[in-house]
């Protein structure tokens, strides 16, 4: 995930690796070079003093749970959520064919608004379903809520499209 | 051979994953949102934790009252914040996945280990942080301890990779500076477009693509016309038109696959609608993300910020919801007290150096009565303003003539649980808001709240506001 193996080239030269050559990476200044020097002393301070405070203050028989929600986090991210967002955002592209591009930026953005919202309220909902013993804890209507918020989205989303449509034809004629 | 297939496979996913908002400079400008929120969480996390545990000496604020809700608020706000914005941002630097060869050197595999950490920590800080929220704990770890020390690991995390990637985002920051534009063409795609021609590539495949089931899905993708722009007219003569002619290409418009749509035209008018393109696919992602960010914000914030009230329709707590208008954290049940609360026996016991006083609660409510308007403000991010009435701790404390600089020990009729016994700093044992409350807004302190008697002070988390008292103690300077 480095962005480090992105940077821009115009040859087919491989770029040098910044983290490789820091000295003769011609990005830095000398105050820069300080500061990344400072920082990444900082952090991996910051990093063992993490590390001791966990075995300091948490069972080591508690450990591997924690790294195993760390790797089944990273699992659920790179093989679950971005597979599916890539795959949609194929169909969105090829949906591009009979639609406008500004329409799919606003159909594609209203998916995503709404996924990210459904993420966050969907363990409420199990939450809730599964109770907590506190009639002030989680004491809303989150359902109807989560389909009032689906519908007002989905008609927001509606009216912006149609919107860019109309105007996207006036102009091309 | 294998592994070259395996770089040919790594490089495919790599440009089919390529996209205009995939380059470093949104990941630069996402990174500083996200950076941010994550120095809240961290600095307004580290007060909370400090109160419920000082070091020797620490000595906090009284004022202004709400600084707890204020703090914890943002914690929660900003927390919930990070969930648009980490995914924005794993979603920019997703191909760098497909980093070819996976490790280049040692120094390399630490950094990407550090990042694979890095990752790791912040979606599972976020989620048991949103979950605790819900009083729901799916985990098997101790959430306090766990959130506290990943808390370390992540801004240590946050601190070494901005200095690791220090050189490009002194790269964008420079751009941003020389041509004011702010527009970063050089995308992910054209660094993975001019490896694709790698003779050995070529001389393998026969062209710059694989054949078979991916070669088809790679080709079908690209048959589809690229975005159009309404507004490339425009655009084009705007004052952010392509400043080279390294136009960048989404992955709709490259390679051998017919770049049709209505701006496959001559080669200017190509370059300036392909840019005109990804501006607008750029801005639609940065839209996505800032209507995303407060959208859950807006939308949750309410249980803490009082104008937003209405709007709130997905967090954990309501204003005004529970006993007497105020929300409970601990039930009267979770903790076990009823008997012992209720029982006609109850007094409070004030001790200092051998002397101890007690006070039933008709002797309590003979003192002189002080009233209130302070927040109980919880470490789960709500809040609820409401009015207290009671006797004043340091009236209490000078019955005893407790030492004006001695600490309290208070504690709850609780039988169990980390807050049965806590101590509160003279700050606040001093402050004239400190209550021990035996009214809550108007009425006699319901069960839930606490009945007889309980702490309530001026800028301390909820769980400190010992309900249920029945002994303050001072405590040797
Ligand atoms: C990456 C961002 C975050 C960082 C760095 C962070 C850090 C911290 C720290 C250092 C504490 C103090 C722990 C203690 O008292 O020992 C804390 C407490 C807390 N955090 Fe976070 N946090 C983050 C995100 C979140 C999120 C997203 C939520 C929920 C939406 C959350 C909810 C909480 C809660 C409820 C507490 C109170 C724990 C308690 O005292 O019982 N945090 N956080």
């Amino acid at each position: 995930m480095s962005t480090a193996s992105v940077t821009p080239q115009t040859g087919t030269a491989p770029q040098p690796n910044p983290l490789e050559t820091p000295r003769e990476n011609p990005a830095l200044t000398p105050a820069l070079r300080v500061t990344r020097v400072v920082l990444i002393a900082l952090g991996l301070a910051g990093l063992a003093w993490g590390a001791y405070v966990l075995l300091d203050t948490v069972k080591p028989a508690r450990i591997p749970g924690i790294a195993l929600w760390m790797g089944a986090a990273i699992v659920l991210h790179d093989a679950v959520i971005s597979p599916l967002v890539f795959f949609c955002g194929i169909l969105l592209r090829r949906a591009g064919d009979r639609t406008s591009g500004t329409v799919i930026l606003v159909v594609q953005g209203a998916l995503v608004v709404g996924s990210i919202m459904t993420l966050i309220v969907v363990p409420l909902l199990i939450a809730q379903s599964r109770g907590t013993g506190n009639p002030t804890v989680l004491p809303l209507d989150y359902g109807v809520n989560f389909a009032v918020f689906w519908g007002v989205l989905a008609v927001i989303t509606a009216a912006a499209s149609f919107g860019l449509y109309a105007r996207g034809r006036k102009r091309l004629r | 051979m294998v592994q070259l297939i395996m770089r040919q496979v790594m490089y495919e996913a790599q440009r089919a994953l390529a996209s205009p908002v995939r380059n470093p400079r949104m990941a630069t400008v996402i990174g500083r949102l996200l950076g941010l929120a994550f120095v809240l969480c961290f600095g307004t996390g580290l007060y909370s934790h400090f109160l419920q545990e000082p070091l020797p000496g620490m000595h906090f604020a009284t004022r202004p009252e709400l600084l707890y809700q204020f703090t914890q608020g943002t914690h929660i706000v900003a927390g919930i914040a990070c969930f648009p914005l980490l995914l924005a941002k794993l979603y920019i630097v997703f191909p760098d996945l497909f980093q070819q060869p996976p490790v280049k050197s040692f120094l390399n595999f630490l950094e990407r280990a550090s990042i694979a950490l890095f990752v790791g920590a912040s979606l599972v800080q976020i989620t048991i942080g949103l979950l605790n929220t819900y009083q729901w704990y799916p985990w098997p770890f101790p959430f306090r301890e766990t959130h506290f020390a990943l808390g370390w690991v992540l801004i240590g995390s946050l601190a070494l990779h901005i200095g690791i990637k220090l050189p490009i985002i002194a790269r964008v920051w420079r751009k941003n500076a020389d041509d004011g534009s702010g527009d970063d063409d050089h995308l992910t795609d054209a660094v993975a477009h001019d490896r694709a021609a790698t003779p050995e590539a070529v001389r393998l495949f026969g062209s710059s693509r694989p054949t078979g089931v991916t070669g088809r899905l790679l080709a079908w993708i690209d048959a589809t016309p690229a975005l159009r722009v309404e507004r490339s007219r425009s655009s084009a003569s705007g004052p952010d038109a392509p400043d080279s002619g390294a136009a960048p290409q989404t992955a709709a418009g490259t390679g051998s696959g017919p770049a049709s749509g209505p701006t496959a035209d001559p080669a200017a008018p190509a370059r300036n609608s392909a840019a005109a393109r990804n501006r607008l696919s750029r801005r639609g992602f940065l839209t996505t993300v800032g209507v995303s960010v407060g959208t859950v914000v807006v939308l949750t914030a309410g249980q803490t910020v009082a104008p937003l009230d209405s709007l709130n329709a997905f967090a954990p707590r309501k204003k005004g919801v529970g006993q007497q208008g105020v929300p409970v954290n601990r039930t009267s049940k979770q903790a076990d007290v009823a008997a012992d609360a209720l029982a006609a026996g109850w007094v409070l016991t004030v001790a200092h150096a051998g002397v101890e006083r007690s006070f039933s609660r008709a002797e309590l409510l003979a003192l002189p009565q002080t009233e209130v308007e302070l927040p109980i403000a919880c470490v789960e991010g709500w809040s609820q303003l409401a009015r207290w009435r009671g006797v004043r701790l340091r009236d209490l404390a000078d019955l005893v003539s407790a030492d004006a600089e001695a600490s309290f020990r208070l504690t709850s009729l609780e039988k169990k649980g980390g807050y049965r016994q806590t101590t509160m700093g003279s700050e606040y044992v001093r402050d004239p808001l400190t209550l021990v409350a035996l009214e809550l807004n108007g009425e006699t302190l319901d069960l839930e709240h606490g009945y007889p008697a309980r702490m309530i002070a001026p800028g301390r988390p909820g769980v400190l506001q010992t309900k249920w008292l029945s002994r303050i103690e001072a405590m040797d300077v």
